[in-house]
This record gives structure tokens, sequence and C-alpha cells, in this order.
């Protein structure tokens, strides 16, 4: 086979496999549910801070991949990260996307 | 404190048990002050190793990192670079960390680490991070960070020992940071990727959640309705306790001012310094420190709140409250401090994100009836009760209370509008901390230190106006033997008479205007000028001398016959006692943290100002009623 014709393969195989991370990112997105939404009682993982208020999150101790969960709703939302209770409010908890652990 | 001795600093996050470890280190031996230039507690004592070696320990101010501009993080970071004026750098720093919420600690200790001076780590609470199922290795967790790990239980004094076992000579090496090579923006990052990491190996979670019982018991106490009930309920119970409980104290402060009274009176010769010693003096000052066990009181159930964790769960109540007066949540706690002093009240709003936020709860925050106006309410609020049952009376203080409340939270509403919006629009966050027994240690060096504050005030600037008072009514003599004479020919009189114009609206007359004008230094003096002004004889009993004391005050007439102590006029003098500003240290404060003399004087004439209105138009409505 000659080697533009392999190379043209090999970038379209590229382009698939992007294509595929990307559809799969945006399935998993999809999935995803803000902290705000999520259930009462439920445990969940955070996937990633979305805001602008994240390094105020992150300071409170919400990074990604830890546990996370939400013990109460309201005005202001209570939940447990790294064995702490904090109390949130809505706005800053819709900027925390979970999911499901 | 000899400034040779080599220095250890605390660092630690808010929450970590820090001042805990504080007081486990130095016990009784502390001094308290501030930062050079700032209105920032600095806490300092002095405490041995094992070895008999003397060291110096610093408190810093609790902060989650460095990286802010707020005043706290300034401090703890100049601190620990040697930055501060007068403060020489620390020799080691102990970095405090709650053993169950090392995720979010040890970013602190990595930014300490960073500073270059040695460290050693106090892995503080490892029994509720062990109940709450960690597995910690402390071991482990030494050997990633490159500095001793220490565990201890501050609250219990374990770990003491080994902790200052660690701190003996040679101090540990300066630890290496490799997390800090590499793009200067993304250190935070890598920071946090790296605490996560140790946490992994050196202090793992249990997987899911387990309940404990604060969780059990927020279910109750944050519920929308529950909650509050248990909220009222909580703080009706404090009130109705100051008053049940300090009785007895207060009986034998009492009877001890008599007896002293009359030792002075039997061993010295009548004459001015006598009258200057038992009416002046004693009878001054004691009418003032009479009122010391319900300060005490009211300092040890907020003291009580705090350390137990409910004042958090109470300010995530507020914070729908306070939404509405344009506050958050977090205002709650400088605003109810306030109701035992403004002081620490106004320094509290430091924990306050919003400069604007903060500004306006500084401006209000004198409205919460502090302990120094009880003394006036407890002279008063009798006057206007035909019954005198503690339900009745708590009722009323407790209405007296709720009156400052709502009005400062109604300015605060518009004062904040004013204001303007926020540049950057700050949410409501907040830790709710384990509940927690009581740590009577740091209770009652808290009380102790206010009570203290109290009497130094009583011993300082109330005996001496209690001297001037004195002096202004026994000088000029007129000559006569009737005091009433005496009283109207005197110095306190005729400055008296010239405030009458200003009172006379209010329904009193220049007796109760040259209280109101002496209790502008401090309000505890109003109660004792009042003592002198109507010159109340002491009976034998308490309840006698009260009674001799509302009977003069009911009694007490205008010339033409008409009663002056009437329902509209005491309480004019309530609602003037409620919204005056008549508190100079207060004024000084608020100049500091606003770092505005212009915002202090503004809201000392504004205050002024409202209280007399306030005053005024009470006693108007009142005499439609009475």
């Amino acid at each position: 086979m000659p080697p533009e014709i392999l190379l043209q393969t090999h970038l379209n195989c590229r382009t698939i496999a992007a294509m595929a991370h990307a559809t799969a990112q945006e399935l998993e997105t999809d999935s995803l549910l803000s902290l705000s939404q999520a259930k009462v009682g439920c445990d969940f993982r955070i996937k990633f801070l979305n805001g602008p208020a994240c390094d105020q999150l992150r300071k409170l101790g919400f990074c990604e991949t830890l546990q996370v969960r939400k013990l109460a709703d309201g005005r202001n939302l209570i939940c447990s990260v790294c064995g702490t209770r904090l109390a949130l409010s809505r706005e800053l908890a819709s900027q925390v996307m979970v999911a499901v652990a | 404190m000899s400034g040779s001795l080599e220095t250890v600093a605390l660092a630690g996050n808010p929450n970590a048990g820090k001042t805990t470890l504080f007081n486990a280190l130095t016990g009784a031996n502390q001094q308290v002050g501030n930062y050079a230039g700032v209105t920032v507690e600095r806490k300092s004592g002095e405490f041995f190793t094992p070895h008999g070696h003397k060291l110096r320990l610093v408190d810093l101010p609790g902060c989650y990192d460095f990286d802010g501009d707020s005043v706290d993080q300034q401090i703890a970071r100049k601190v620990l670079l040697g930055e501060i004026e007068g403060e020489p750098r620390p020799d080691v720093v102990v970095s405090v960390v709650d053993a169950s919420n090392l995720e979010r600690h040890l970013v602190l200790t990595l930014q300490v680490i960073e500073t270059g001076v040695p460290v050693v780590v106090a892995l503080n609470m490892v029994d509720m991070a062990e109940k709450a199922g960690l597995r910690l290795d402390p071991q482990k967790l030494s050997e990633e960070l490159g500095v001793p790990v220490v565990p201890v239980q501050a609250n219990a004094g374990k770990g003491i020992v080994e902790l200052k076992q660690a701190l003996r000579h040679p101090f540990p090496p300066v630890a290496d940071t490799p997390w800090t090579h590499g793009p200067e923006g993304e250190i935070g990052e890598r920071r946090r990727a790296l605490v996560l990491r140790m946490c992994e190996v050196a202090a793992r979670r249990p997987d899911g959640h387990t309940s404990t019982l604060s969780d059990k018991l927020d279910q109750w106490l944050l519920d929308p309705i529950f909650g509050w009930i248990a909220f009222v309920l909580t703080m009706l119970a404090i009130f109705w306790a100051i008053f049940s409980f300090a009785e007895l104290p207060m009986g034998w402060i009492e009877d001890g001012q008599k007896w002293l009274a009359n030792y002075v009176t039997g061993a010295m010769a009548e004459g001015d310094l006598r009258s200057l010693i038992v009416d002046g003096i004693i009878g001054g000052v004691g009418s003032v420190v009479v009122f010391l066990p319900q300060i005490v009181l009211l300092f040890l159930f907020i003291g009580l709140l705090e350390s137990s964790g409910y004042m958090a769960r109470a300010a995530f109540l507020m914070d729908g409250l306070m939404g509405k007066a344009g506050l958050s949540g977090k205002a709650f706690l400088p605003l109810f401090s306030s109701y035992a002093c403004a002081i620490p009240g106004i320094m509290a709003t430091r924990t306050i994100d919003s400069a604007k936020e903060r500004l306006t709860t500084m401006f209000v925050a004198p409205w919460m009836s502090c302990s120094a106006r009880l003394p006036v309410y407890l002279v008063l609020v009798p006057l206007l009760l035909s019954s005198e049952s503690k339900l009745t009376q708590a009722l009323v203080f407790f209405a007296i209370y709720v009156l400052g409340t709502v009005t400062a939270l109604i300015v605060a509403r518009i004062l904040r509008g004013k204001l303007g919006p926020e540049e950057m629009p700050k949410h409501f966050m907040l830790e709710l901390p384990p509940y927690r027994g009581p740590q009577w240690s740091y209770i009652f060096r808290h009380v102790a230190g206010r009570a203290w504050s109290f009497l130094y005030k009583a011993g300082t600037v109330i005996f001496a106006i209690s001297v001037l008072l004195w002096a202004a009514q026994t000088y000029p003599k007129s000559g006569s033997d009737d005091p009433a004479e005496q009283l109207d020919h005197s110095v306190i009189g005729r400055v008296g008479h010239l405030t009458e114009p200003a009172v006379r609206p209010l329904g009193l007359d220049w007796r109760g205007g040259t209280a109101i004008l002496t209790s502008f230094a401090a309000r505890e003096v109003f109660v004792s000028t009042m003592t002198q002004l109507y010159h109340v004889e002491e009976a034998d009993t308490d309840e006698e001398t009260w009674k001799r004391l509302r009977t003069r005050l009911s009694e007490e007439t205008w010339p033409d016959g008409r009663k002056m102590f009437t329902i509209p006029a005491v309480v004019s003098l309530l609602v003037f006692f409620i919204y005056a500003l008549q508190c100079l240290p207060t004024s000084a404060v608020v100049a500091r943290e606003s770092g505005s003399w212009k915002w202090a004087a503004g809201q000392f004439a504004f205050m002024s100002v409202f209280a007399w209105v306030a005053a005024f138009v009470a006693y108007h409505i009142a005499l439609l009623f009475f």
C-alpha cells in the first residue's frame, strides 16, 4: 500500500477515535447531574467542577474523584465530603457535577 | 516574655482544633493581644519540652490557604515569612490538621512546608477519624510529606508529650517541595493531586458514607420546622436561665457591698471622705458589679453554643431570614456574639467575604442588646410590670431583644441596598462541625476573660465616673441640709438642667438627662448615676432596697404633681437605650475594622439621632394607651 494511502488511513482512524472519544465524553456529561439536582441520601462521585466558583469549591474540599453524599435539600443544601458536613447555596451546588458512585 | 526564646507557630484550618491544642500545650500560661497595626487576635504562650527546654508558642489565625487576600491569610503568611514587625520568624511550625478531613487540611500543610520553615504535623482528632472508619497511617504520611507526623487528641491531652518530644533539638530539617517544580499557575492543582494521592495511601476512607450521630441530630435540628422551634426554645431557655440562675450570686454581691458600706461607715468619722467612699465608690461601683453573674451566664451560654457546634447550625437556619435583610447566614454569628458584647461581634465580621456585607453587619451590630445594657433593663423593666414572675420578665426581655434585632435587620436591608450590588456574586457556604461535648477549659477561660474585662471596666472607668459624679453632686456646697436643694445647687444639677430641653420631649427631667449623658462613656454607669441622683437608701434586704428604688422612681413627680416615671416615660428610656450607641470602645473598633473613622462617626451620629427619635415616637404612642 502506498505510503500516502497508509497515512490517510491512519489519519482517518485517528479522527474516528477522537470522534468516538468526544461522543463518549458527551454521553458521560449527559449522564451527569449537578449536586443541586442530586437525590438526598445518595452517594455520588465528583466528576468535575464547572463554574466561576471552582476555586472556592476546591478549597472547601470538592475535588474531582472524591465521594460526596447529599444530606439535605433546600435553599441551602447540606452535603458530606471528605468526612466534613458543608452547607452551600444551590448556585454553588449547581457547579459541582457528579455521577452516581 | 523573653525575646530570645525560640518560637513555635501553630498553623491550621478553622475547626482543626488549634485553640484546644494551644491550651493543651501552654495551659493557663498565655497572653492575648493583637498583631501590630491590625485587629487580628494574637495569642502567645510558653511551654517546656520534656527535656526542660523553654519554647514560645504563637497561635496563627486559622485559614484554609495562604492564597487569598483576607486579613487572616495575610497575617498567617507574613508571620511564617518573618515579615511582621516585632514578630520573629518561627523556628518551627506545628501544622494542625483534622485527621478525619485530611483531603482539605493537608493543602495548607504543603503551603506551610513551602515557606522553608521546619514543620511538625499534629494529626489531631484521631479518635474521631477512627470512629468514622478511617484507616490512618501516620508513618506513611510522614514519609510522603517528609516531616514528622504526631497523632494527638488535644481535647483529652493525648499525644501532647509526643508532640513536645518532636519539638526537641535539633528541629526537624526543612522538607523538600518537589510539587513546586513546574508551571506556577498549576501549583494549586499539583498540591491537590498530591494530597489526594497521600490520602489514598495514608488515610483510607471506608466505602460509602456512615451516618454519624451529628447526621442524626442534624436531621432534627436543621429541619425547616422542628429546627426553628428548637432554635427559638433554645434562645428563650437561655434568657430564662440568665435571670433565674443569677439571682442567688447577685444577692451575695449585694450583701457584700452592704457589709462593706456598713463597715466603712462604722470605722470612719462622718465627713466628705466617708461620703465619697460609701456613697460614691462603694455605691457607684457596687451597683454595676452586682450584674456580673448575669454577664457571666450570658457568655457561658454563648461559649456553650459555640463549642458544641450548634452556632453554625443557627447560622444555617438564619440564612433565609438574613437573606431578607440583604445579609447571609455568615452575618448571624457576629450579630449573635454582639448580644454579649459588640466588640468581639464586630471583630467576628472578618469571616464575611463580602466587604459590603461586612460593613453593613458592623453598622447594625451595636443594636443587638449587649450585656452592658442589662443593668439598665433590669432597673427599668420591673417599673413596667405589676407582676414580677420570672416568665413575664423573660418575655419582656425577649421582646426588647427582638425589637433591637428586627430594627437592625430592617436598617441592614436599607443600607445594603444603598451600598450597591456585589462585583462578584458571593455564595453561602459554611462548614458544619460535628456536635461535640462542651470544652469546659476553653469556655471557662473565655468566660473568665470577659468577666475580668467587665470588672476591670468597673474598677477603672466606672470607678472614675462614680468619683466624678459624687464630686459633681457634692460641690459646690449649698449650705442646706436638704439633699434635693444641694443637688440642685451642685455642678451636676447645673449641667443636668442644660440637658432638660432635649429629654423633656421623652418624658424625662434633667436627672434622666444627666444619667443618659453619663452613660455615653459606658452604659452601665446609668444605674449608678440613677442610684446617686435619687438617693435611695439601702434597706436590710435586697428585695426591700429594690422596692424602695422602684417606689422612689414611681413616686417621683413633676413640679405640677404629675407622675414622672409613668409607663410611657419608662418605655421611652428603654427604647433610647435599645438604640443608642453609648460605648466608645465599640466606635474605636468599628473605625479600625472598617478602616474609616468617618464610618464610625457616622454610625455614632446616626444611632444617637435614631435613638432619640425612636424614644420620642415610643413615648407619644405609649401616651395614647397609658
